[in-house]
C-alpha cells in the first residue's frame, strides 16, 4: 500500500463504479479521478508544500485528499469546528506553505514557510487538542491510517457506508478510507438537520455506520432510524458500555458490532467483536493480541502502534520500547478491561472533550466564586456532562450567584462546556497530593 | 408524573435559555419539541437529582423513548 497513494489505488478501481452519493448527486470513481486531476492541475502549489485544507465541505475535502497525497510534502487537515486562533497556531506548527479554502481551491501561498524538496510519502497531519486543550499536531501517512481498512476487491461493493463524522478529525477519515480503498460506496449526508441526515442515508440504503455512542443513541431515538437496516455497526470516540451495545444489538440484530479503540495519537489500537464492553484482559502483555498493550502504573494504558504515527507531541509520550501513552484509565478485572476515564480529568461531553481547568478559569471570573472545581458527571445519554462545586463568598446570596454563573458560562462557553450540575460547597476537598479531586461520579 | 416532567423541562429550558415547544403532547417527537440530544441529556441528569433515579441506567431492556409520551412511561415504569 505505502508506494502508492491514494489517487493511484482510486485509479486502479473499476472507473464506472458509483463510489459517493449525497442528497443532490452519485459520483462515480472517474469522476472523483477527474476532479482531483482538476485541483493537481489548478494548483498554486508544487511538490515541495504543505497544504492545509481549512473549511472544505466534505466532497471538497475527500477529492482534495485524494489529489494532494503523494504530490505535496504535507497535507494539514483543519476540522471544521476549529477556530481561527487554533488555526493560526496549527499552520505554523505545521509548517504550512499554502492554505486551501472552499473560496480559493487553488490555494494561496502563506508567508511564513517556503517548500521544501519532495520527501516522498505525504505526511497527513492531523489536529488534536490533546488533554490540555493546546492543539497538537501528529504526522501520519495513508499507509499508517489505512493499516487496519480492509482493502482488495473481496468487500467491493457490499458496505455502503454512511459519514456522521467531520472527514477532517481521525473517525471521519477513517470512514472515508475504509469506504474509498475497499471498493465501498459512501452516503455524505450534506443536509443540517440530523433527522433529514438520518433518513437520506436510509434512502441510499446505507448498510454500514459509524459513531460514538451518543450519536448513536440519539440515532436511536429518531424515527428516521427504522429505515436503516445496518451490517455493520461500529462504535467509537467514546467509552462504549454494555447498554448502547445491547441497545444496537437489539435494533440491528443482524449487524455485526464492533467497538474500535482508537485515537488520532496511536491511530486504531484494536477493535472489540464479542459484544461485551471493555476488551479481553488476556491481551494485555501479550504478544498475540492484536496490538501490543499493558498497563503501567497507576492504572494507564499503554499501546505500542503498529505503525507509530510522527512529530514532537508522540515523541514526548512514548518510551524506549515504543509503547504510547495513552492517557486512559483503565481498571483490569480477572476478565475483562474496562476503561474509566482520562489521566487529565478531561470530560467527554458527547465526544467533546472539555479541560476542566479552562471551565475552572471561567468560573472563578464570577464575581463571588471563590473557588471552583469541575470534574465529569455520568449521562446515560451523552456519556458524561460537566458537573462544578463552588465555593461562594460567605456572604453572597446563592440563587443570584448561580444566576450569574449561569449567564456568564452561557455568554463564554459553548454549550457542551458549560456545567449541568452546580453545588455550592463550604470549602475545596483536595487530594493528598494537594491536587483537586476529579474523580468521574 | 407527565406534569412534574413538563414543568421540569420548561424550568431548565428557561434556565438555559432554549426554546422549547409550548404545546407538548404525547406524541411530539422529543428531539423536534426544541430540545436537542445535549438537552434531552441534561434533563436525564436534572431528573434525576431531583426524583432520585434515572431510568436509562437501571433498565434491563435497554430502550430509548422517541416521543414525550414515552419519555414520560419511562420514568412511570422505573419509578421506585
Amino acid at each position: 500500500m505505502s508506494e502508492h497513494c491514494f489517487f493511484d489505488v482510486l485509479n486502479n478501481h473499476s472507473r464506472k463504479c458509483d463510489c459517493i452519493f449525497t442528497s443532490t448527486s452519485i459520483y462515480r470513481v472517474e469522476d472523483l479521478l477527474e476532479l482531483s486531476a482538476d485541483i493537481r492541475s489548478s494548483a498554486r502549489y508544487n511538490k515541495g508544500a504543505c497544504v492545509a485544507l481549512s473549511g472544505l465541505n466534505p466532497l471538497q475535502l475527500i477529492t482534495a485528499i485524494i489529489a494532494l497525497d503523494g504530490y505535496v510534502n504535507g497535507i494539514l487537515l483543519l476540522p471544521s469546528t476549529t477556530d481561527k486562533a487554533t488555526s493560526d497556531l496549527l499552520l505554523h506548527l505545521a509548517q504550512c506553505t499554502h492554505i486551501v479554502s472552499s473560496k480559493s481551491m487553488v490555494g494561496e501561498p502563506i508567508a511564513d514557510f517556503k517548500a521544501t524538496s519532495d520527501n516522498g510519502s505525504t505526511l497527513w497531519k492531523l489536529a488534536t487538542s490533546g488533554t490540555t486543550g493546546t492543539p497538537k499536531i501528529i504526522e501520519h501517512t495513508l499507509a499508517s491510517l489505512s493499516r487496519t481498512v480492509k482493502k482488495g476487491t473481496a468487500n467491493a461493493n457490499v458496505f455502503h457506508w454512511g459519514l456522521l463524522y467531520d472527514p477532517a478529525r481521525y473517525a471521519g477519515l477513517q470512514v472515508v478510507l475504509q469506504a474509498l480503498l475497499s471498493e465501498s460506496r459512501l452516503t455524505i449526508p450534506d443536509l443540517n438537520e440530523f433527522s433529514a441526515k438520518v433518513s437520506l442515508l436510509g434512502k441510499h440504503g446505507i448498510n454500514a455506520l459509524s459513531a460514538t455512542p451518543s450519536l448513536w443513541r440519539k440515532l436511536l431515538m429518531d424515527f428516521n432510524s427504522e429505515k436503516l437496516h445496518l451490517r455493520q455497526v461500529t462504535i467509537g470516540g467514546e467509552i462504549a458500555d454494555q447498554m448502547i451495545i445491547n441497545s444496537l444489538e437489539k435494533r440491528f440484530p443482524h449487524a455485526r458490532i464492533t467497538h474500535i479503540y482508537a485515537s488520532t495519537e496511536v491511530g486504531t489500537g484494536f477493535a472489540v467483536t464479542d459484544r461485551k464492553a471493555g476488551f479481553p484482559s488476556v491481551w494485555l502483555d501479550n504478544p498475540k493480541a492484536p496490538v501490543q498493550m499493558r498497563v503501567c502504573k497507576n492504572d494507564r494504558l499503554w499501546i505500542k502502534p503498529v505503525i507509530t504515527p510522527q512529530g514532537r507531541a508522540i515523541l514526548d509520550r512514548s518510551d524506549p520500547d515504543g509503547y504510547i501513552d495513552t492517557e486512559d484509565l483503565v481498571r483490569v478485572t480477572p476478565d475483562r478491561v474496562f476503561f474509566v476515564g482520562r489521566v487529565s480529568g478531561a470530560i467527554n461531553v458527547g465526544g467533546n472533550k472539555v479541560s476542566p481547568e479552562l471551565i475552572e478559569e471561567t468560573l472563578r471570573q464570577v464575581e463571588g466564586v471563590v473557588d471552583a472545581r469541575v470534574y465529569a458527571k455520568k449521562s446515560s445519554i451523552i456519556g458524561q456532562v460537566v458537573a462544578a462545586e463552588i465555593v461562594p463568598l460567605a456572604e453572597m446570596d446563592k440563587i443570584l450567584l448561580r444566576a450569574q454563573i449561569l449567564a456568564h458560562c452561557q455568554s463564554t462557553l459553548e454549550k457542551w462546556q458549560q456545567p449541568v450540575v452546580i453545588n455550592f460547597v463550604k470549602e475545596m476537598e483536595v487530594s493528598g497530593a494537594g491536587k483537586i479531586r476529579r474523580q468521574i461520579v | 408524573m407527565r406534569d412534574k416532567i413538563l414543568k421540569f423541562m420548561q424550568e431548565i429550558a428557561e434556565e438555559s435559555g432554549w426554546q422549547i415547544t409550548s404545546d407538548m403532547k404525547d406524541d411530539t417527537v422529543l428531539l423536534e419539541s426544541g430540545l436537542d440530544s445535549f438537552g434531552f441529556a441534561v434533563l436525564v441528569v436534572k431528573l434525576e437529582e431531583v426524583l432520585g433515579y434515572d431510568p436509562f441506567t437501571i433498565m434491563e431492556d435497554p430502550y430509548y423513548p422517541r416521543t414525550f409520551g414515552e419519555f414520560v412511561a419511562v420514568y412511570e415504569k422505573y419509578a421506585p
